[in-house]
Order: structure tokens, then sequence, then C-alpha cells
């Protein structure tokens, strides 16, 4: 048996070392965490302790404003997440009704967000706001929420659960007007590249419906190549420059991934041809600076600020200022750099990445400045 | 240092302070990871408003896979080898058991979790066999696997979807709906798997075996043991936690998701709770009851962390931290006993 003890001695040494080297790098770190610990949200969440057990009359207490707002989001180190959850936190600062938002954000399945929603009742917020994972597997978890008073609002994609309301882009519009742009800027007929985003996602089956919608009323268009990008910039990227030296395209409707198409075009030193995109900063760049070169297209906005939207409509709902409806569907807008130059130049942000997306306010429901998402910090 | 040994040793003990003194050295990491975890549960009930039987009950429930999990490597572990695919046959699992579930009434759904604990053994038996009989290293078959139980989950499921029954729900959730204050069926569907386990581990010959060939593979065979047996029965043993595992995911969210990320978060979610629950990567030392509170806490950790207001993007170096400085205090102590002896 006294051979066995080197192995156990050796795993022990291995692993304090690594202790060691993963500690020396994440000391900042955790004192970092400590720090916030000791300054942030639990002293605040322990001043609503009596409300909670009578969730109707603690509207009308809070109305002056000291509600709590949770968010469960499933997809993490995502451009437009990010912005999702930042006009979240801007909304609920710039309010001013808004204690604290507290974030369950981590990358998980349905099961984990059903958990991750359960912790959030637990800490007894006022309201959820959530980018579901999947449309029906959180309809029982919502009705526990709702049964203890809390307003739970679905952004970005809407879920079954009666009680939710619902705040989400209209996705089939966003197929729809950038495919009738595209058609009627080739002039009803042609080869058109569809390059898709994930393939089995709601967002993209909405799309389509829209898209194929469109493509009905020009029989004369025809679709060369259909691929799916999975919304990932280097995929599309490899997939245009295929359609663009092996196909003869007349036009490019995309699902987003915009940008890297353009490049394409720059890389293989082939003439334009017109590309539909989304609004994201890069884009809308190329969109205004290479117009001269014979760039045209359009962006079809998907805007973000949905969690803004949500945040408002949350507050009015707890406040009792002003009922909503339990559908709330944003309209996309369509901007080309033909007719809309100046819509464009003034979406487009000069000092932020390719990827940013440009809209970040939505009028009549946010109430923060640029400055307030862009900063991310809540209450 | 196999249990098999010191359990003799123990049974011969003179005096009551010398035997409850070599259980406790025995049972010392098993018992400071249940401490933890109560810590890590008394610390959650102060973060946040309320605490109470929903929260236990939530925390009961969403541990049953990793648990469950965790159980499935520890076996494969103290056996000596390593299932890199075990997440991925939970993955499996999930969606087999999310298809064939939809629609079904209670006895049907109970006939087919049945079905799909016994092929996910018997599936993971024959890997067992292919380690055995090839004795190619079980990383490299294992990791093989991981593939091979994704593809098979995506071939059965393609997207997310399928479902079960309220009855099947109400089993391993404690409610029909999978939400609720019911925590006595989860918190039995913890327990009673895992006595059987610890049990069948450390009393029985087959499960012994495990401990010897995981120790030391001459000496298990010299004491005339079935290598190859012992190697299958671990994975076998292993795959039928993994099913287990998989119906209670389907059954937490009423439907089966196929997709590959949570394949990885499981496999890794399993290695981290055998190695925090006090079982050497190695083979031979340790208890399946350790890895059971590590489970636990590696969820917990989620509510904590959130309630914590930590930012979401540091909670993935919080949590290594923690699994790394528990590892070092642990090594510290028993660096310590090793020379007080």
């Amino acid at each position: 048996m006294p051979r066995q003890k080197p192995s156990v001695w050796w795993l022990l040494a291995m692993l304090a070392a690594i202790a060691m080297v993963v500690a020396a790098c994440a000391e900042d770190e955790e004192d970092a965490v400590d720090d916030e610990v000791e300054d942030e949200p639990v002293d605040d969440v322990d001043e609503d302790d009596p409300d909670e057990e009578e969730p109707d009359e603690e509207a009308a207490e809070e109305a002056e404003g000291d509600f709590v707002i949770g968010v469960s989001n499933t997809l993490v180190g995502n451009q437009w997440r990010e912005q999702m959850v930042c006009s979240i936190q801007a909304e609920s600062l710039a309010s001013g009704m808004v204690s604290d938002v507290v974030l369950a954000n981590r990358d998980t399945d349905a099961s984990g967000q059903i958990a991750d929603i359960e912790g959030l009742i637990g800490q007894g917020v006022d309201a959820i706001i959530v980018n579901p994972h999947d449309r029906t597997a959180l309809d029982d978890v919502i009705a526990a929420a709702d049964e203890q008073g809390i307003i739970v609002i679905s952004v970005d994609q809407a879920v079954t659960a009666e009680q939710a309301y619902n705040v989400t882009n209209d996705q089939v519009a966003y197929g729809e007007l950038g495919g009738r742009w595209l058609f009627e800027q080739i002039d009803g007929e042609g080869n058109v590249a569809y390059m898709r985003g994930g393939d089995g996602a709601p967002a993209d089956q909405d799309r389509d419906e829209g898209f194929r919608a469109a493509l009905e009323e020009f029989p004369d268009v025809e679709i060369v190549s259909e691929v799916f990008t999975g919304w990932d910039p280097s995929t599309g990227a490899s997939q245009a420059l295929d359609i663009i030296t092996t196909e003869d395209v007349d036009g490019i409707w995309t699902s987003g991934i915009d940008y890297p198409v353009v490049e394409q075009f720059e890389a293989a030193d082939e003439d334009f041809v017109p590309v539909v995109g989304a609004d994201n900063n890069g884009f809308i760049e190329q969109l205004i600076e290479l117009a001269d070169d014979g760039l045209t297209g359009a962006v079809v906005t998907n805007p973000p600020p949905v969690g803004g939207v949500a945040t408002a409509i949350a507050i009015d709902l707890l406040a009792g200022r002003e009922d909503h409806p339990q559908d709330t569907v944003l309209t996309p807008e369509v901007y080309d750099n033909i007719d809309d130059m100046a819509a464009l130049e003034d979406l487009y942000l000069p000092d932020l990445p390719q990827g940013f997306v440009a809209t970040m306010e939505f009028e009549g429901y946010t109430t923060y400045t640029q400055e307030q998402v862009l900063e991310c910090e809540g209450p | 240092m196999t249990t098999a040994t010191d359990e003799r040793a123990g049974s011969s003990a003179t005096t009551p302070g010398v035997r409850l003194q070599r259980w406790l050295r025995r049972h010392g990491w098993t018992i400071g990871v249940w401490l933890l975890l109560l810590a890590f549960i008394l610390w959650y009930a102060t973060l946040i408003p309320a605490f109470g039987e929903f929260q236990i009950a939530s925390i009961a429930r969403n541990s049953l896979p990793t648990v469950y999990l965790a159980l499935a490597q520890s076996v494969v572990v103290i056996a000596g080898g390593i299932d890199l695919g075990i997440g991925a046959l939970m993955v499996l699992a999930n969606s087999a058991s999310a298809r064939l579930m939809e629609d079904q009434g209670f006895a049907m759904t109970l006939a087919i979790a049945v079905g799909v604990v016994l092929g996910a053994a018997l599936l993971n038996a024959l890997v067992g066999l292919l380690i055995a009989v090839s004795e190619i290293p079980d990383v490299v078959v294992t990791l093989g696997m991981l593939f091979v139980y994704s593809g098979l989950a995506l071939l059965v499921l393609p997207s997310p979807g399928g479902g079960t029954s309220p009855g099947l729900r109400f089993l391993f959730t404690g409610s029909e709906t999978g939400v609720g204050t019911n925590y006595w069926m989860p918190i039995l569907m913890l327990a009673l798997p895992t006595a059987l386990l610890a049990w069948w581990m450390t009393r029985s010959r087959r499960g012994l075996s495990l401990y010897a060939i995981g120790s030391d593979l001459g000496a298990a065979y010299l004491s005339g043991v079935s290598i190859r047996r012992a190697k299958v029965v671990s994975y076998a043993v292993a795959g039928g936690f993994a099913g287990l595992a998989g119906i209670a995911l389907t059954t937490l969210a009423n439907s089966g998701d196929p997709r590959f990320i949570n394949a990885l978060n499981a496999l890794l979610a399993s290695l981290a709770a055998v190695v925090l629950g006090g079982i050497v990567l190695g083979g031979g030392v340790g208890s399946v009851v350790g890895a059971v509170a590590a489970g636990i806490i590696l969820f917990t950790l989620n509510p904590i962390l959130t309630a914590m207001g930590i930012d979401p993007n540091t909670t993935q170096v919080v949590r290594g931290v923690l699994i790394v400085l528990v590892m070092m205090v642990a090594g510290l102590l028993e660096w310590r006993r090793r020379r007080a002896e």
C-alpha cells in the first residue's frame, strides 16, 4: 500500500500549485467582490422584508419608487444581449423609481433558467424581465411568480404563459420589410442570396415567414443560395466569400451578419450588390462611406432597448400609473443609403465598435440618455 | 489505503475513543463538505428577505441532475477511471426521454424512465467493456463517447422540445408543475439513490472491488478481483445514474434540450463535484456521500452569487477560485495530519 502515497501527494502538490497561480491572478477580483458585498444590495433587500407577505399592498406602498427588478438572461458574451441588459439598468436608473436591479445572467438551459427565476422570486423582486430560452418551458415558474404578485415581462421572444407580458421586436416584419426592399431594389427579378440566422431559433423562423411572404409577391426573384450563419460573424464572412466568388448574385439578404459580408466584396475585389442588414454600427458606417463606391443597402432595426421598454412598462404597472396591453410588438424601421442618408448618419456612432447595435433608445418608452446605456450602471 | 482494509482495522479497535478518532479521520472530508454546504445554505438564508420551504424545495430539486451526475462520475473515478462522456449521456437521456414521454400517461412515462435508465447503463457498460478489453486509456475512449452521445442526442431530438407527465414531475420535483414548496419528494429522490449507492459501494463485494481496482490494479488482481468485470460494472452504474440525471432534467423543465453546451457544462460540474467531494482523481479513495454535498454546493452557488449582486462576468471566476481554495485548505490539513503522524 505505501506505493499509493506518492500519487496522492502528487495530486495535492499539483493542486496547490494551480491554486497559487489562480489565487495570484484572481486576488484583485476577489477583493472587488468583497467590497461589493459589504456595501451593496444586502441591506436594501432587508428593508423590504415586511412588505414581502402582502404583494398587493406592496405596490401601493412603494408608489414613491423603491422597486426591485430581477433579470434572467441565458446567453452571456453576446453584444445584443449585453445592450439589452444595459438598457434595463439605464432605464431603472433614469426612472428614479427602482432601488435595485438583480441580475441572474449566465449561460444555461431551460431548467437552469427556471432555477434562476425561482431564485429571483426568493429575493422578493417586484418584477422579473426575462429573455426566454424556450417559449413554453417557463409557463409554470411564471405562474408561480404571478401568484406572488410579481410582474413578469418576456422580452425579445414571446412566451406562452398567459400571465406574462411580452415585449418583442416584430421579427416577421423584420424579414418582410428587408426582403421587400431588396426585391424592389433589383426591380423584381434576379438571383438573391439568403443568409439566415440560427437554425431552429424562434427569431429565425419568424423572419423566414416574413421573408417568404415578401418573396411571393416577386415571382421572378430566385434564391440561389440559402445558408445559416448561426449569427456568427466569421461563419457569415466565409459563406459570403463563397457566394460572391461562385454564384452570380444580384442581392444579398442577411439576418444581421452584414458588415462581414460587405467586407468580402472588398476582399474579393468584386462589384457591390445591394445588401440588407441590421442596425449594426459597422454596417451603417459602410453604407455611409462606401455609398460613393457603389454600395447600396438597407438597415432594418432590431433594437436591444426592448429591455428598457420592458422596464418602463414594468414601472408603469407597479406604480399603477398606466395600463399596458399584454403584448407590445415593436415594428422595425427600414433606412437605406439612398433616401434616408440623414437617418443613417444620425444613427451612426463613430466612437463605438462595429458590432455595437446603433439603436439605443425607443421613443415613447425609454427615458435614459445614451451615456447611461454605455455606462451600464444600475441604481 | 483502501476502505476495505481500513474497515477491518476499524472493527477491531479497542476503545470507543480510538474508534471515534478513526471514524472521524476516515470521514473527515465528507463531514467537512456537508458542513460547508450547511454554511452555504445558512449564508444564502441571510442574503434573501424570506428563506423558507420554497427555497429548500428549489435547491433540492434543481440540484438533482448535478447530484446524480456527481454520483455517476464518483463511481468511475473511485474505480480508477474518468468518464468524459457522462454529461453527453445525460443529455442523450434527457432528449430521448423528453421525446418519448410527450403526451404520455404516468404509467407509460415511468416505464420509459426505467427503460432510459437501463438503456443508458447498458450503453455505458459497452464503453467500459471497450476500455477493459482494448486497454485504451479511459480518457481517450470517453472523449470519443462525448461526441458520439452528443450526436445521438441531436438525432433523437433535433431542437429543444418534448415533455413528460405531471405524475413523473411530481415524483422528482414534488409538484405536478415542477414549481412549489413541497421539498420532501426531491429530498427523498436525493437521499434514496445516494444511500443505496453508498451502501453498495462500501458493503457489497462488487462495490468494494471498485475501490480495489482503483487503489491498486496489481493487488486487486492478486486478491482475485476480476478487473474487467469491475471496470464494466463501474461504467454501467455510472451510465444508470447519468440516465437518472437526464430524466430529472426532463421533469424539471418539462422538455428536452440536445445542445452540446449542456453536455460540457454538466461534465465540468460532475468533475468539480467529484474533486470537491473528496474523491481522489486516480482512484481508490473517497466517498460518494461527499460528492452529493459538493453537487448541491455547486448548484447553490448560482442563487448565492446572484443574491450578492456580483457582476455576472466575475461569477465564473469566483466559482473556480472557490473550488481551488477549498482544495488548498484540504490539502494543507492533509499535509499537517500526515506530518503529525
